[in-house]
């Protein structure tokens, strides 16, 4: 750990060095995450003629979907990882080698290179979060000190998509490649994570699957945070079980990761 | 240094056929094959020499490697590097060695080579002074002062290995494994590495693996040669033993006065080549002499060389024997 | 005449045995990866999920809401052709788009422009992505639900108008894939475009009486997905009227030709600008 931590700053400017160098790429794919938009614009016409409630009893008319949608482009901002595919390309290349025989695990370096492409998408979502907040209208008397939990459930919904990424990017070990493994959890996570509608208005049962998914505290449950959605209580006992998910997966990552390795150096690459 | 006693590694494989109905068949079933990439290898090296591996592809040569720097767990037999067991992969273990392929690069693509140094320094813990004294002697002995500084995807493919070979010696290895690290190179360029190579092996006492198809990077680097073909161990030696051993002829090199040749050549031994004026010969080793003396008194010759027949023809006649030996042994049990 | 007639005749058949001949590389290639073709097919019913899971959170019954106009059989027709043409998109058109950002980046197009067939036809039909093909399966799907709740089924002409207009907006995506490609001439750096393209196209999810003003104006005209997916299903529901008929296939021909212009133009840059 006391190495880890004397690495940590080459290792962190290096990365967003390399981040910088593909800034347009970068730029493009924040641009092409325009579906919290396209869900905004159907939101807002249906809120205009019909009344909708939301989970506290609150109305969710145009504004609030439009404060829904823009905190979840921030939301997704933030909460994003690369490693699958990253991980997906090195294993095919047989370029996981050259990671392999340097003493850091390659896991550390995923989860750093990750770390380091957040300033340049934060460029994106800070102007976003501003307008945010200049719209105005957040509830009146509503629990502002929800927004001190925001920091922590950020970084434990980042945690779950990282984690969730090593370890479908592991998997491309066993598989040749795990991009098709990847796409079916981002479908799930379209749906459960509150990506496309707000969570509130899920049918129950619906929920219920949802609640006991991963996705929803990747996404919908900071998303509540910030648009200050949420009883204390609840927020509280929703942070609990993030992270729980937080620690599940991290496990997973480890054996599946482990199990890889033990593959790969069987098999070579 | 490194022990080997009786190293295994078999893969079992896929077979695909090819064919639009057989790739539809190989959904739902495939056939897997067993291939012994390095079948009961044994040898030991010592601290500070320069061994090369030779062999065809698919002969076992970079499977070994990997072995040997820790990416293959081994199906059985021993290995041990330096006192460690190298798929532990212990810290300790891979702070000092470096693998370097010339087809797999380590350097990150859009950035200048320079920030995959810091990058290294900070992963192998290598202090400040050391890094900027080593970093130093690097530039200066491979010539890549302004190289490092310009981002990778632009340098030259010679450049870039340049490059590679400082970011992989930055922390100061002892052990090094080169899998084809002049491949794709010009002549000039492979001189340069080559000799860069045998001054740090000089220099730092590092001991130095290296397999290679070019014989010249062989010849010229390594005293020591192993020669491995279908997984197995053929030859251990040098190469002046390996050509006595295995092709124990000379050729002779001869340049006459005018452009014209002697009519009679064939009587002296056989004729590699013919030219104006020129000609090479070949001849049995305790022949050389008699034959030498008889040329130069009959013919007006004016320059004359003596060589060992070309690496590539000694190791092709190796290869071709092994294949008969291994062909008649199969051939027994049928 | 007949001589010009057979001469044409002669030389699509020639392109149509190309493609044959790319699309049974593309299936090879394709084969390969065995896990992809079970998968593909649940991941394409797991996007087709996506696609009408809103609409059904819309018209559920803690929402009880309404896209202005449309019931929720006809808006599932409009999602219905949006999964078919991303279908299309996904199976047929990115890939060939990734081959030729790839191309472009290597250098290696130039062995394109050298064979004697035509270039765009060569690059279009690069490679598909045959596995794709499963989500047609659930685009039928939707459609069949759609009619189920509707009560009626479309009659023959429906039907015909809305083939029509589906092909229509096929080529129309086409185009807009062209105008991508010549962009990669100009842009070095592209890999993401493949990305742009199909958020751009995600548009089409919802019936166009979402927009309002200007959008609605950008939407049909200048990014068409109106043209592409309401379009057809107003042909299917037998509300389509001739006026609009006529805007979709005058759009289509424009757009078609204004693509085909756009690259020859990149191309002849790109052959004069390479030494």
């Amino acid at each position: 750990m006391k190495r880890l931590l004397k690495m940590l700053p080459s290792l962190l400017r290096v990365g967003f060095a390399e981040n910088i160098a593909y800034r347009a790429e970068m730029l493009i794919w924040v641009l092409a995450t325009t579906m919290p938009f396209v869900m905004m614009v159907l939101w807002r016409s249906v809120a205009e003629h019909f009344p909708i409630v939301g989970g506290m009893g609150q109305t969710l008319g145009p504004l609030q979907m439009t404060h829904y949608f823009l905190a979840v482009f921030v939301v997704r901002q933030v909460v994003s990882a690369w490693a699958a595919w990253e991980m997906n390309f090195e294993i095919r290349q047989g370029t996981l080698s050259m990671r392999l025989l340097k003493p850091l695990s390659p896991l550390i370096s995923y989860a750093v290179n990750g770390l380091t492409g957040l300033p340049l998408r934060l460029v994106v979502a800070l102007p976003v979060l501003l307008i945010f907040f200049l719209l105005g209208g957040l509830r009146d008397g509503a629990e502002y000190r929800l927004f001190f939990l925001l920091p922590l459930a950020l970084l434990g919904g980042w945690l779950i998509v990282l984690f969730a990424h090593m370890s479908i990017g592991s998997l491309a070990v066993f598989t040749g490649s795990s991009i098709r493994i990847m796409e079916v959890w981002m479908a799930a996570f379209f749906v459960f994570s509150g990506y496309l509608f707000p969570l509130d208005l899920f049918p129950d049962w619906l929920a219920s699957i949802g609640d006991v998914l991963p996705f929803r505290y990747q996404l919908g449950f900071p998303v509540q945070l910030l648009t200050l959605s949420l009883r204390m209580e609840d927020a509280l006992i929703l942070l609990g079980k993030q992270w729980l998910w937080v620690v599940a997966l991290g496990s997973l990552t480890g054996l599946l990761w482990r199990k890889g390795v033990r593959r790969f150096e069987a098999f070579g690459g | 240094m490194i022990e080997v006693e009786n190293l295994k590694k078999y893969y079992s494989v896929f077979r695909r056929e090819p064919g639009l109905k057989n790739s539809l068949k190989a959904l739902f079933r495939r056939h897997t094959t067993e291939v012994k990439a390095v079948d009961g290898l044994s040898f030991h090296i010592s601290e500070g020499k320069r061994v090369g591996f030779l062999g065809p592809n698919g002969a076992g040569k970079t499977t070994t490697l990997k072995m040997l720097s820790g990416l293959l767990y081994p199906s059985g037999g021993k290995v041990l590097v330096d006192g460690h067991l190298p798929h532990k992969r212990e810290t300790s273990f891979l702070k000092k060695i470096i693998l370097v392929m010339g087809q797999k690069q380590q350097l990150l693509w859009d950035l200048p080579p320079l920030e995959t140094l810091e990058l290294n320094r900070a992963i192998y813990e290598v202090p400040m002074p050391v890094f900027r004294k080593r970093l130093g002697e690097l530039t200066e002995l491979l010539g890549i002062g302004p190289q490092l500084r310009t981002p990778t995807r632009q340098l030259s493919l010679g450049e870039r290995m340049k490059c590679e070979l400082a970011a992989g010696l930055i922390h100061g290895p002892k052990l090094l494994f080169l899998d084809e690290p002049t491949i794709g190179l010009d002549v000039s360029m492979q001189q340069t590495i080559r000799e860069f190579i045998r001054s740090y092996n000089e220099r730092e006492g590092a001991t130095l693996i290296l397999t290679s198809h070019n014989m010249d990077d062989v010849e010229a680097l390594c005293p020591r040669i192993l020669v491995i073909d279908k997984g197995r161990l053929l030859f251990d030696g040098s190469v002046a033993e390996l050509v006595a051993q295995v092709k124990p002829e000379k050729r002779i090199g001869l340049r006459f006065e005018g452009s014209s040749l002697p009519e009679n050549l064939e009587a002296y031994g056989r004729v590699i080549s013919a030219g104006a004026g020129e000609a090479i010969l070949q001849l049995g080793l305790g022949e050389v002499s008699e034959v030498l003396g008889q040329l130069l008194t009959r013919f007006a010759i004016k320059d004359l060389t003596v060589e060992n027949p070309p690496l590539e023809e000694v190791m092709s006649e190796l290869f071709s024997k092994h294949a008969l030996t291994r062909n008649e042994e199969a051939a027994e049990f049928s | 005449m007949s001589g010009v007639l057979r001469l044409l005749g002669a030389s699509m058949w020639r392109y149509f045995k190309l493609l044959g001949i790319q699309l049974k590389a593309s299936l090879l290639l394709s084969m390969q990866y065995r896990a992809d073709f079970f998968i593909d097919a649940v991941i394409s019913l797991f996007w087709a999920a996506t696609a009408i899971a809103p609409l059904w959170v819309v018209y559920g019954d803690k929402v009880q809401g309404k896209i202005p106009g449309w019931s929720l059989g006809e808006a599932m027709l409009v999602v219905g052709c949006f999964v078919f043409l991303q279908t299309v998109l996904d199976g047929a058109i990115q890939p060939s788009l990734q081959t030729v950002v790839e191309h472009i980046r290597k250098g290696t197009l130039d062995f394109v422009l050298l064979k004697p067939a035509d270039a765009q036809f060569l690059v279009s039909t690069a490679r598909f992505q045959p596995w794709k093909a499963s989500s047609f399966l659930a685009s039928l799907v939707i459609f069949a639900v759609a009619f189920a709740r509707l009560g009626f089924w479309p009659s023959l002409g429906n039907w015909a108008q809305g083939a029509l207009l589906l092909l229509l907006a096929v080529v129309l995506l086409y185009s807009l894939w062209i105008w991508v490609v010549s962009a990669a001439f100009i842009v070095v750096k592209v890999d993401n475009l493949t990305f742009l393209l199909s958020s751009v196209f995600d548009i089409g999810r919802w019936p166009s009486s979402v927009f309002r003003g200007i959008l609605r104006w950008v939407f049909t005209f200048v990014i068409p997905t109106a043209l592409m997916t309401t379009f057809p299903a107003k042909a299917l529901l037998g509300v389509l009227s001739w006026a609009e008929l006529g805007l979709a296939v005058v759009c289509t021909v424009i757009f078609a030709v204004v693509s085909r212009w756009v690259w020859l133009r990149s191309i002849r840059r790109y052959t004069s600008a390479s030494s």
